[in-house]
């Protein structure tokens, strides 16, 4: 008897399609009655294959392309990968085109965090929160709107600098949006902090420890709730970083609850950075010149996403394209965290620890080798093809 | 000579059609005034209808593994149960069709009926997302069903009948609110954990079980389930009017009252998050429980008392 129930194990299984995902990927729910006894997760449903793409199209165009891998922090990917190539050019972009790189990023930041304050509530079943919230990020998406001309790829960044200026009715815009946005920010930090229904949900549920922060490696916001000071604005400023200094938002408990504080009271610093911003705005030139081609060198280019720590590794090779481009989202740094904190939580937990490292899946995804006894790696078309059509007739007879 | 009222009563009003409409009608004022409180817009006035006739325009797939009668029957049960339930209430103001000593128990527990067959339909399934539905209904349906028992049988004490009929001309006279609101706060929180609403909605928590014990359902299966939630609230929504606030004596009441009621509802699913299931089981037996049982003791003393 006891050896039936040991064997028999029930699994739910979470996408690779499923409400609970707005984006496909798969996490296979062991549970027995509703607490989770294994998690296990499977990536790769939306691989793009754009790392490769950038290897036949030329610096400029990548930028494009690059924007277009996540449609929520689209300007963070293009200035990761603008530091990343200027600095491979030996380029110094003007601090005016740097301030509003910053700008935008932090008006990114909010969009994000709004965005996502609405969907993990909406995971919890509150939706009054999710559809309040998402009525007030329109504020923002009309502030990016006003300044770059799009609601999500903002396409503000060029090599070697910035396409928009801003002018004093921009600022005046931006100032009064912040002004609401702050004020409603005030009150859903007092929502997500006493509404007894929502804290029964999140407090003392998926604690990370600081130490399993650390050892799962895990970035951005969902480490920083953990108590582990990790913001790449703070460890290596980058653009104009250093002469707007950024402050950690830091909580010690490490659960659900202390994600959402933390994502929310980083967007009171996103708006004292942007006021700080605007304040401050040197004068100058928007670009400099950007040479065609670029030697070869190779670089890493971090920056801080609003999930985390974006990592980009550029190589050239002296022609007008680069060799190689290697994006490491955040999500995938803290996917491990959710497989883990799910175990031993009721299954109803699992998509709010899934929504609390603010999972972008179609960025993280990148190309997966399943080993079927084919050992070489590298296949001419037509051995993909017989591969495929072999593949497909023995699963399908 | 009985036949033609008998079919009247069952086919067209007060239960039958006049039900079905209701239902959806309530169903839209639900959804309307749920969007207008969290900003959106909310359906237009025929979109529950709409949604219906889609569904039973549509093929209705039968899933592998089932057992097919249950599959094709527990739909039709559900939708009966509920409809045979209205025959025994003060529908839109009119003296119950039907009456006997004792129906209003009769009436609780045809009402339960839907509640009972959409936790055996998620379980004639083997889709897991109905299982566990399934499971989370029934877990449901046995934390809320006895406090909601004991509030609903609230009048039937002070009133000293379990008849409907009597019940409900003893309350047309007094506001029970009053006199009993613990047993109306439960009664009408009973309610929504009856019809799955937000925040008794984790057995159809779209972010954890798709669709819960109906996930497998589609087409005419899917539609009779909705009618049946549908006109279960236009019963329980008459009930606890009838009950508590003051009786429906006339239609014009009905509609004032059942419509009060249902805003209630509609705040109280916007102000709450999503419980989860262990916690809406412990909200029942830890205060939903208490709460009707201090009811009853006050209302026993207070009789005493009186007499």
């Amino acid at each position: 008897m006891h050896q039936d129930q040991t064997v028999e194990r029930f699994t739910v299984p979470i996408g690779p399609q499923h409400p609970a995902l707005k984006e496909p990927a798969n996490f296979l729910i062991t549970v027995e009655g509703e607490i989770v006894t294994k998690a296990v997760v499977r990536l790769g449903y939306a691989h793009r294959g754009i790392e490769k793409a950038t290897e036949s199209r030329n610096w400029v165009q990548n930028l494009y392309l690059l924007e277009r891998i996540c449609g929520i922090c689209s300007h963070i990917h293009a200035t990761a990968y603008c530091h990343g190539v200027e600095r491979l050019a030996n380029v110094e972009v003007p601090p005016r085109a740097q301030a509003i790189r910053v700008l935008v990023a932090e008006l990114e930041r909010i969009h994000s965090h709004l965005l996502w304050l609405g969907v993990a509530a909406h995971e919890a079943g509150f939706d009054t929160l999710f559809m309040y919230s998402w009525r007030d990020r329109e504020t923002v998406m009309d502030l990016l709107e006003e300044l770059a001309g799009n609601r999500v790829n903002y396409s503000v960044n060029v090599l070697g600098g910035i396409k928009n200026d801003i002018d004093a009715g921009q600022t005046q815009k931006i100032l009064a949006g912040l002004d609401y946005l702050e004020q409603r920010t005030r009150h859903y930090l007092d929502v997500v902090t006493t509404d007894a229904g929502f804290l029964q949900r999140t407090r003392g549920v998926g604690v990370m420890t600081r130490n399993q922060a650390e050892v799962l490696g895990t970035v951005g916001p969902t480490a920083r709730a953990s108590g582990v000071a990790r913001d790449i604005r703070v460890e290596a400023p980058y653009a104009a970083y250093d002469s707007y200094p950024v402050k950690l938002t830091l909580e010690a408990e490490g659960d659900l609850e202390a994600r959402f504080v933390v994502r929310i009271k980083e967007l009171f610093e996103c708006y004292r950075l942007i006021h700080e911003v605007l304040d401050n705005l040197p004068s100058g030139d928007l670009t400099t010149r950007m040479p065609r081609r670029i030697k070869a060198a190779e670089t890493v280019s971090r920056v801080e996403a609003p999930r985390g720590e974006l990592f980009y590794f550029i190589k050239s090779n002296g022609s007008d394209m680069p060799e190689r481009v290697r994006v490491r989202t955040p999500t995938i740094c803290n996917m491990t965290s959710v497989v883990k904190l799910a175990v031993g939580h009721q299954l109803a937990d699992v998509p709010m620890i899934l929504a609390g490292i603010d999972p972008c899946f179609s960025c993280n995804d990148r190309m997966v080798i399943v080993d079927r006894g084919i050992r070489q790696q590298c296949m001419s078309w037509d051995a993909l093809r017989r591969y495929g059509i072999a593949y497909y007739h023995g699963n399908h007879s | 000579m009985e036949t033609i009222p008998s079919f009247f009563a069952i086919l067209i009003f007060p239960s039958g059609l006049f039900l079905l409409v209701a239902g959806l009608a309530y169903e839209w004022a639900d959804r309307k005034l749920l969007a207008q409180l969290q900003n959106r817009i909310g359906p237009r006035w025929f979109q529950p209808l709409a949604d219906v006739l889609k569904l039973m325009a549509k093929e209705e797939i039968v899933p592998d593994g089932v057992n097919v009668p249950l599959f094709i029957g527990l739909p039709i049960i559900a939708l009966a149960g509920a409809l045979t339930a209205a025959l025994y209430v003060p529908i839109a103001g009119l003296e119950p069709v039907r009456s006997f000593p004792g129906d209003l128990i009769v009436t609780l527990y045809l009402l339960s009926l839907l509640t009972l067959c959409i936790g055996l339909a998620g379980s004639n399934t083997m889709d897991r997302f109905s299982v566990v539905g399934a499971t989370r209904t029934l877990t449901q349906l046995i934390s809320y069903e006895a406090p909601f028992l004991l509030a609903m049988l609230g009048p039937a004490i002070v009133a000293g009948s379990w008849q409907i009929s009597s019940i409900t001309t003893y309350t047309s006279e007094r506001w029970l609110l009053l006199a009993q609101p613990l047993g109306f706060l439960v009664a009408i929180v009973g309610l929504m954990g009856k019809l799955e609403m937000p925040p008794f909605d984790a057995p159809e928590a779209e972010t954890e079980v798709v669709a819960g014990a109906l996930t497998e359902y589609s087409g005419r299966g899917l539609a009779l389930f909705h009618l049946g939630k549908g006109v279960e609230m236009v019963i329980g929504l008459t009930l606890i009017a009838a009950f508590y606030l003051g009786g429906v004596t006339s239609p014009l009441l009905f509609l004032l009252k059942t419509l009060a009621l249902l805003l209630l509802v509609v705040v109280f699913q916007a102000l709450f998050t999503r419980l989860r299931i262990d916690q809406t089981v412990g909200l029942w037996w830890r205060y939903g429980v208490l709460l009707v049982l201090v009811q009853w003791l006050i209302v026993i003393i207070g009789q005493r008392l009186v007499s």
